[in-house]
């Protein structure tokens, strides 16, 4: 019998408990972390280390958040880091979710009570999470630059600049299209620290953590503290991009950081082929004393 | 053997228990229930269940104890042996329910907590929460699902029991099996066992509204009765002081209402419509405080039933021309209420829709349980004291101890079986244990003995009869299928357009109207001409049922063939209830006649037995002697003395 | 009794009218149509008395003759679970439905249509088979060796029977199912195996394994509800605990078990042979 079930059906249990634990370790922590780090480019403000980039504020968070994308670039193995740390469970948890959400159905008008709300947002964020994932993956990260209004694109190097850019559609200004792409990020970004915070609190259930209602009913504000939080995190990083940032203060700190690292003539290669990754993989290799 | 099998028609606290019973001693058991088994009428059953236990023991209680209280509760009318062994096995049945994981309150020590009930000054009651006849229930129906899955039983629910297969004349008559109707798809078909146990509960809808669930028609006893079983004491129908009437049907008030200080009283207007807390004291008119200083509120329950029914259908003096009185907590501190009483006062919030706390609760007596059933036999077991015991002293040594087989012979194969071999009756139908009234928590304690002691005597007659339900000819069976079929077709062919249009022939309408006499006539307080008038309003409704109309043509759950198929012989059963009371002139526990008001042993300490006589149509009633022996009958005082009696019937009469 | 239902009738100052909609299906596989009654209500009346109404007088309100309206019910003290249906949307047994709450005043309508979540028989009676299949699947019994007289069960304090009062009061209605998002329709028996089996029996199942005796089968039931259709499916809505009839802590028993699931889990990776 065992032998004619599926896949799916035979490692039921084990698939489950591990779509619960990835939407945690490691995606929740993941983005944790990679909120945290885009909210510096306004905590960066009050870091003192980076008080030598800039007089103003907004100079310091741009810094900060240079310094910070730098850290994690230079991580070692970042690629290898990145496939199975973020990639494969993130794809992991998208595909069994989806699975998992079309075996529910929506009531929420007959019974229109909190939880069944929450549940059906749990399965919406879900899906409306994962477009946006895949917007910014592809748009960021991939370099798909098509899908960005008027083309920036995402450089390392040029963290806070060119993601302001990206994000608003033009350097220093606000497009119609650059709205669009950030009220995307608003909505995508809040569904997805909601999906995370609910995830939280239905996990506590599901692996039977939070057991008595009282217990659920606790952990629910922790939960809810933690999304608060972490909402507030996420809404500072965007707003951070979208109203702090000044292009041209932004690149001019971030070029000085670059020479700093790269020195003049680096950042004169780089600028004649940005593009090329082994021109930059070379120009890195042969900094001295990176770290 | 390997081909033996009983059929059990009932799937309550009853059938269940004897289906375990007889299951797991190997022989296969087809269970029937006009519902999931699950959803059977004992899940209603609030209080407990009683039993000797060592806390009463001590306190000088005892099996015998329970055994003599039964008795003298139910006015000497119940056969005698059988209600020992049931009160002997008590503490057994209690341990075995405990052993199946019944969830009974418990003391600080982890052991059953007990509660106090009417008829004893002992706690011999063992309870869970407000709900114990659902948690017994559920309890059986566990095991019953274990057997089903192992294979030894075969659930056939939603299956409505027509007719005994009966074969054999005069006193070779057996029972070889049941026909039956697939309630979904109107399949009528045959069972074949080689013996019956009829677990088929209570006669509440006869009566209209009672505490009943609406599957208790009485029908398949009248059915039984109709292929010639007996009916013992029909007229024995116990009705309820305090239950909350409804349009559907009526919720029982727990007595300890008035026992934590509720009032009963009505408007001394007549017809008064005023919101009740506005009428004043002085124009509230506390019958029972008025009419019995000494005992007010707290008299017993037969006298607030038939004092409240006085008050409402003699006087009108019901609040507002209907048949209801007023319980009044509201003079008592909600709080205190909250804690003494808060499930059931839930429970009249929930069905009434006004909180107790702040409105006198609307109550009327309602049917209850029928004492009344197919009558059994039994093997007697080994105790017979030289002379008649009295009255028996707690404390003082029982006259005899608790070991099986004192009151009945266990494993005997006749043990509940009716007057036809192999057809037996359990539980409610069974008219054994409770004679003319029953104590409180004992109807329980004897559906779950019937099932487990008497289900052993079942095994034993399948096992030892050399006869074999698979040798009788399939035609006994194709005889009363097509007896069944030729009832429902003629049933079915009688709906015509706008069938059912006439209330004279409408099923639910003669249903509804014999209820109405029934309960007027035939229930609180009988005399026999209202018993008379009773009997010929019966006759002048199985005439207008003669030619009932459907107004469902259906082939397919058909719900309205089902209910006028048991009009008919709800009818007939209502007859032996009539019958049999007019006839019993005297009174004796829930039976009261006011024109024979007293006991009358020499000529009543008899069981009426109600045989359908085939060629007439109608009921005929004998009495024969109570078996006893073992107790000598005394009259039932509970503790009070002539005086206050005389003095209480004086009230009544000057009333 | 009878004649204080006449006696109330009477005494009751008026009726007001009440517009019955109600969903009607001959049987399985027939199409569905509405049908509305007229009824008379009196005062105190539920919806039972109002379908027993209709069953004596089943013409609709457009004057037409009808058939009587077909719907299960037993006790109609709101313990046996029978008489569950969907009254105006939500799942609800219809004998603790007061119309001077649901309909108090002339010309209300209400609507009464069958669970969803299982096969219609005919107009408001479904089969609910599956909720006992189910508690089979979960083993849902104390294994006892017998009926024979072998003295008391085990001792237990009075905090864990209430527990245990509180989740066998479960009456097998099916609300929790009803509301579940979860839980869907399933004609196919073999597929119930695997469909999501829902909160009654999970809790049915914690009330076994918390008894001494019952916790016995306690790696069988976890076995059962460990796999397609058991304790992972749910979704945590908790629609469950919000309609229970009973208020049976259906969310804490799915808790409950969710942590049994979890030891059983790591008691098989690094225990079981």
């Amino acid at each position: 019998m065992a032998e004619q079930q599926g896949f799916m059906e035979r490692h039921h249990f084990l698939l489950r408990r591990l779509h619960s634990l990835s939407g945690i370790v490691p995606i929740g922590v993941f983005l944790i972390v990679h909120l945290t780090t885009n909210a510096s480019v306004i905590w960066g403000a009050a870091n003192g280390r980076a008080a030598p980039y800039a007089a103003d504020a907004a100079g310091r968070g741009v810094a900060t958040f240079q310094h910070e994308v730098n850290f994690i670039n230079n991580l070692p193995l970042l690629l290898l880091i990145e496939i199975f740390g973020l990639w494969l469970p993130i794809a992991f948890h998208v595909i069994l979710g989806i699975v998992y959400a079309m075996t529910g159905s929506k009531n929420t008008q007959t019974y229109a009570y909190t939880g069944n709300k929450r549940y059906l947002l749990q399965r919406l964020s879900g899906y409306v999470g994962v477009l946006f994932i895949f917007y910014h993956v592809a748009s960021l990260r991939w370099g798909w630059t098509f899908l960005v209004p008027n083309g920036t694109e995402w450089s390392h190097y040029f963290a806070a600049s060119t993601l302001a850019a990206a994000l608003k559609g033009e350097a220093g200004m606000w497009t119609t299209p650059g709205v669009i792409v950030a009220i995307f990020y608003f909505i995508g970004v809040s569904l997805l620290v909601y999906h995370f915070a609910n995830g939280l609190w239905t996990a506590a259930i599901t692996w039977g953590i939070t057991v008595s209602e009282a217990a659920q009913k606790r952990w629910g504000y922790v939960c809810t503290a933690v999304g608060v939080v972490l909402m507030g995190t996420a809404w500072t990083a965007l707003g951070g991009f979208l109203f702090a940032v000044d292009y041209d203060q932004a690149r001019a700190v971030e070029e000085q950081i670059f020479i700093e690292h790269h020195g003049e003539e680096g950042l004169q290669k780089f600028m004649d082929n940005p593009v090329d990754e082994q021109a930059a993989a070379t120009i890195h290799e042969a900094e001295p004393g990176d770290g | 053997m390997a081909d033996k099998r009983v059929i059990v028609v009932g799937g309550g606290l009853a059938g269940l228990a004897a289906t375990i019973r007889i299951a797991e001693a190997g022989v296969p058991v087809d269970l029937f229930s006009m519902t999931p088994v699950k959803r059977s009428h004992s899940v209603c059953a609030q209080g407990g269940i009683n039993a000797c236990n060592e806390v009463a023991r001590q306190q000088g209680y005892s099996e015998y104890q329970h055994f003599d209280e039964t008795l003298y509760g139910g006015d000497f009318l119940a056969d005698q042996n059988p209600v020992l062994e049931m009160a002997n096995w008590a503490p057994r049945i209690i341990d075995l329910l405990d052993r199946m994981g019944v969830p009974f309150n418990r003391t600080n020590e982890g052991r059953r907590d007990l509660r106090l009930f009417g008829g004893s000054l002992f706690k011999r009651t063992h309870f869970a929460g407000a709900t114990t006849g659902q948690q017994l229930l559920y309890a059986l129906d566990e095991q019953t699902r274990r057997f089903e899955t192992e294979g030894k039983v075969n659930k056939f629910e939603w299956w409505e029991f027509l007719w005994p297969v009966i074969e054999g004349e005069g006193s070779d008559k057996r029972c070889v099996g049941i026909v039956a109707q697939d309630m979904r798809t109107m399949q009528v078909r045959a069972f074949r066992a080689d013996a019956v146990v009829m677990a088929t509960g209570g006669v509440g809808i006869v009566f209209g509204q009672s505490t009943n669930s609406v599957i208790c028609t009485g029908g398949a006893a009248s059915r039984c009765m109709q292929a010639g079983a007996w009916y013992g004491n029909a007229e024995m129908i116990q009705v309820h002081p305090t239950a909350i009437p409804g349009a559907d049907k009526c919720r029982l008030m727990s007595e300890s209402a008035r026992g934590e200080g509720g009032r009963v009283w009505v408007p001394r207007k007549p017809g008064d419509t005023r919101d009740p807390m506005t009428i004043p004291v002085e124009e509230r008119w506390y019958f029972l405080e008025e009419r019995y200083p000494k005992y007010g509120n707290l008299v017993p329950r037969d006298i607030a039933t038939r004092e409240i029914f006085d008050v409402c259908v003699n006087e009108h003096m019901g609040i507002g021309g209907g048949n209801m009185v007023y319980l009044d907590l509201t003079h008592m501190d909600p709080d205190y209420l909250t804690r003494k009483l808060g499930g059931i006062l839930d429970i009249y919030e929930k069905f009434a829709g006004a909180d107790p706390r702040f409105t006198p609760m609307k109550i009327f007596p309602a049917v209850h349980y029928s004492m009344g059933g197919m009558w059994t036999t039994y093997e007697a077991g080994d105790y017979m004291p030289d002379a008649p015991m009295p009255e028996h002293v707690p404390g003082t040594p029982p006259p005899v101890d608790a070991e099986v087989g004192r009151g009945m012979v266990r494993g005997a194969p006749n043990n509940m079986m009716t007057n036809i071999e192999g057809l037996y009756a359990f539980g409610e139908v069974n008219f054994a244990y409770h004679g003319a009234t029953r104590l409180g928590a004992n109807a329980l304690l004897s559906c779950i003995f019937d099932g487990l002691f008497c289900g052993e005597g079942v095994v034993n007659f399948v096992n030892n009869t050399g006869r074999s339900a698979a040798d009788v000819a399939p035609s006994v069976y194709e005889a009363v299928v097509k007896q069944e079929e030729a009832k429902a077709e003629r049933l079915i062919a009688s709906a015509g357009p706008g069938g059912g249009d006439d209330p004279a022939y409408n099923a639910y309408i003669i249903g509804k109207e014999m209820g109405e006499v029934m309960t007027a006539t035939s229930t609180v307080v009988k005399t026999e001409a209202g018993l008379e008038s009773c009997l010929n309003t019966l006759a002048a409704l199985r005439e207008r049922y003669g030619k009932v109309r459907l107004s469902d043509t259906a082939t397919w759950t058909n719900q309205t063939l089902s209910y006028a198929r048991a009009v008919g012989d709800m009818l007939i059963l209502a007859e032996a209830i009539a019958r049999a009371g007019l006839l019993r002139k005297e009174s004796r526990g829930s039976h009261y006649r006011t024109d024979y008001k007293d006991r009358d042993d020499t000529n009543f300490w008899k069981t009426s037995i109600s045989r359908f006589n085939p060629d007439t149509g109608s009921v005929d009633v004998s009495f024969e002697p109570v078996r006893a022996g073992l107790v000598a009958p005394r009259p039932r005082t509970y503790g009070k003395d002539t005086h206050k009696e005389t003095e209480k019937k004086e009230t009544v009469a000057a009333g | 009794m009878s004649a204080i239902a006449t006696e109330t009738t009477k005494a009751a100052e008026s009726t007001r009218t009440v517009h019955f909609r109600i969903k009607r299906c001959d049987g399985p596989g027939k199409p569905s149509r509405w049908e509305v009654f007229d009824v008379p209500v009196p005062a105190h009346a539920n919806v039972i008395s109002c379908l027993q109404w209709i069953a004596a007088n089943p013409t609709t309100a457009d004057g037409k003759a009808t058939t009587p309206v077909v719907w299960e019910s037993s006790c109609l003290e709101e313990v046996c679970g029978a008489c569950t249906m969907v009254i105006n949307g939500k799942v609800r047994q219809s004998c603790s439905c007061l119309m001077d709450e649901y309909a108090p005043n002339d010309g209300d309508t209400i609507t009464l249509e069958p669970m969803s979540k299982f096969p219609v028989i005919r107009d408001l009676w479904v089969d609910r088979s599956r909720m006992f299949d189910a508690l089979k699947r979960v083993r849902a019994w104390v294994p006892i060796d017998g009926t024979y007289s072998l003295g008391p069960g085990p001792m237990e304090g009075p905090k864990e029977s209430e527990t245990r009062y509180k989740l066998s009061e479960c009456m097998t209605c099916g609300c929790c199912l009803e509301a579940c998002p979860q839980y869907h329709l399933e004609t196919d028996e073999a597929a119930w195996a695997t469909s999501f089996i829902g909160a009654a029996p999970i809790s049915q199942a914690r009330l076994f394994n918390e008894h001494e005796t019952g916790a016995v089968l306690k790696a069988d039931r976890l076995e059962a509800l460990m796999g397609p259709g058991g304790i992972n499916d749910c979704g945590n809505a908790q629609n469950c605990v919000q309609v229970c009839p009973k208020e049976i802590p259906l969310t804490e028993s799915i808790a409950t078990i969710g942590r049994a699931a979890t030891f059983e889990a790591f008691r098989r990776f690094f225990q079981s042979r």
